[in-house]
């Protein structure tokens, strides 16, 4: 796990003191969604398909003060739309900064080389650079020739500059491991300080709703992903959330662990689902039926969802909760997590269907690379 | 969600290969009958469900252009409410169920017609045209 030791001394001791305090319902990581507006038009996304006058909507830094101070979350994570293109995301960063949080701003870095002179590095800011895996997977993703080339050259001026930078990734079905893999290399090799992957929501508003990969078929594929790794890649997730994409580890989701507020309000019940707004989050932490959401509860729009904005925030609570929970961790994080049964998924054929209309390359080396 | 959703089994779910998609339902343009209290409830539902604007006409004749984001159901249609942005409002309004007479789906419904097979075979089109830069551009705001 690549996260500093006082990111994860904040998180810990905010986990150890809820639970002393009895608490059963706290947030980890705010998602704060300052506006709907982008400049891509990704087909994966269910996030920015609204009338104009929606679009042009933002949140104002005191708006996003007063949810981060009521919330209370240590970390801020700063989704959309693109926040770049918020003409105060940078007096809304500095605040959060002021307030000793720890912000993850994700961005496709179309506008990101551009504006970094704005920024000013510090431990508690962290770009997470949106990448869906090598160059072809990407542009083809996020339906955009040249977005992977923009967002490098982004990444390349962070990394100089000296601000903390993580790639994060959505992987949909048809997927090839062997690729990913290969962008694991590539993204390492540019001095990121981790990857963070994800299964994609299927988002009913999203234009590809062919894609959206199962739990059985989440589990397979991040199996052949993430055992069998490399020293050199780092992840800056819990590596129990890890474990439980590949099936080693079973949550339930606590949708109030990342929850996300944005121009409407208080989301119901989660980023990923909307069913309506509450005004405030203690009106949502109290007034949300709860029980109405997740695999337990039987609904079907929970039913493939192993999203980290539902099932990371357990794991981490598992981490920093108890001592077993903490060990399985640090375990965790330097177990490379040999698996021969994984090496045999990934020599299979690469997976074929709408995904794979772009041919990627394999990758030069050997599998048995992996082993080292 | 409601009671009449037909329920996955933990082992249904566990052993998804491919989540289904949604298949997207053509509401622009819709004016639902609104015979009921329960027909204004659904047509409600789906309002907070679409994408676009809807149009409210209040039993005062009062005509609203509005994008609904919030539905609070109560027992009652006086005790229900829902909440929207106007075109022109940077303020987020209110109006109780019992107020509204009509609803027409007039905006554009911003989630349709838009397919990952469309840009596939834009893509495959423009690629062998031989342009470069291929792109999908988001909508203009105007």
């Amino acid at each position: 796990m690549s996260v500093p030791i006082s990111q994860m001394w904040t998180v810990s001791t905010y986990v150890l003191k809820k639970r002393l305090a009895g608490n059963r319902r706290y947030p980890l990581v705010l998602m704060l969604e300052p506006l709907f507006r982008c400049n891509l038009a990704c087909a994966g996304c269910g996030k920015v398909q609204y009338p104009p006058h929606i679009l042009k909507k933002q949140l104002t830094p005191e708006e996003c003060f007063a949810a981060v101070d009521e919330c209370g979350a240590p970390m801020v994570s700063i989704p959309g739309g693109e926040p770049l293109l918020h003409p105060q995301i940078v007096e809304i960063v500095e605040g959060l900064i002021a307030r000793k949080k720890y912000i993850y701003l994700c961005t496709n870095a179309l506008e990101l080389k551009r504006r970094l002179p704005e920024f000013t590095p510090s431990k508690y800011l962290t770009f997470s650079v949106h990448l869906d895996g090598q160059r072809e997977h990407h542009d083809f993703s996020v339906c955009r020739e040249g977005g992977y080339d923009i967002a490098i050259e982004g990444i390349k001026e962070a990394v100089k500059r000296g601000f903390r930078v993580t790639t994060n990734a959505t992987f949909f079905d048809g997927t090839d491991p062997n690729s990913v893999r290969a962008f694991f290399d590539e993204v390492m090799a540019m001095g990121v300080e981790g990857i963070v992957l994800s299964p994609g929501y299927s988002y009913d508003k999203a234009p590809d709703q062919n894609r959206f990969l199962g739990r059985a078929r989440v589990r397979r594929l991040f199996r052949a992903i993430l055992s069998n790794r490399k020293k050199t890649w780092k992840f800056n997730m819990s590596p129990l959330f890890l474990e439980f994409l590949m099936g080693d580890r079973r949550y339930d989701c606590i949708p109030w662990g990342m929850p996300a507020y944005n121009i409407f309000g208080w989301q119901r019940p989660c980023y990923l689902l909307q069913e309506g707004y509450a005004e405030s989050f203690k009106e949502l932490l109290e007034t949300t039926k709860w029980e109405d959401y997740g695999v337990p509860s039987g609904n079907p729009k929970c039913a493939n969802c192993m999203v980290s904005c539902g099932y990371e925030a357990p794991a981490v609570i598992d981490g920093f909760g108890s001592l077993k929970g903490f060990l399985a961790m640090v375990r965790g994080t330097f177990s490379l997590y040999k698996d021969e049964h994984a090496l045999k998924l990934l020599n299979e054929p690469a997976p074929h269907g709408p995904a794979t209309l772009v041919k990627i390359e394999s990758p030069a080396h050997e599998l048995e690379e992996t082993r080292a | 969600m409601t009671a009449e959703v037909l329920k996955y089994t933990l082992e249904q779910v566990e052993a998804l290969e491919l989540a289904p998609g949604a298949e997207h339902e053509n509401l622009e343009g819709w004016v639902p009958a609104l015979a009921t209290d329960e027909d204004l409830r659904q047509a409600l539902d789906k309002a907070l469900d679409y994408r676009g604007d809807v149009t409210l006409t209040l039993k005062n004749g009062e005509r609203i252009e509005a994008y609904i984001f919030n539905c609070q159901s109560g027992p009652t249609l006086d005790e229900s409410f829902v909440q929207y942005f106007t075109p022109n409002s940077a303020e987020k309004r209110k109006v109780h169920y019992a107020d509204i007479a009509r609803v027409e789906f007039t905006g554009k419904d911003r989630a349709a017609g838009k397919h990952w097979e469309d840009w596939v075979k834009k893509y495959n089109e423009k690629k062998a045209a031989g342009e470069k830069n291929i792109a999908l551009v988001p909508e203009a705001l105007e």
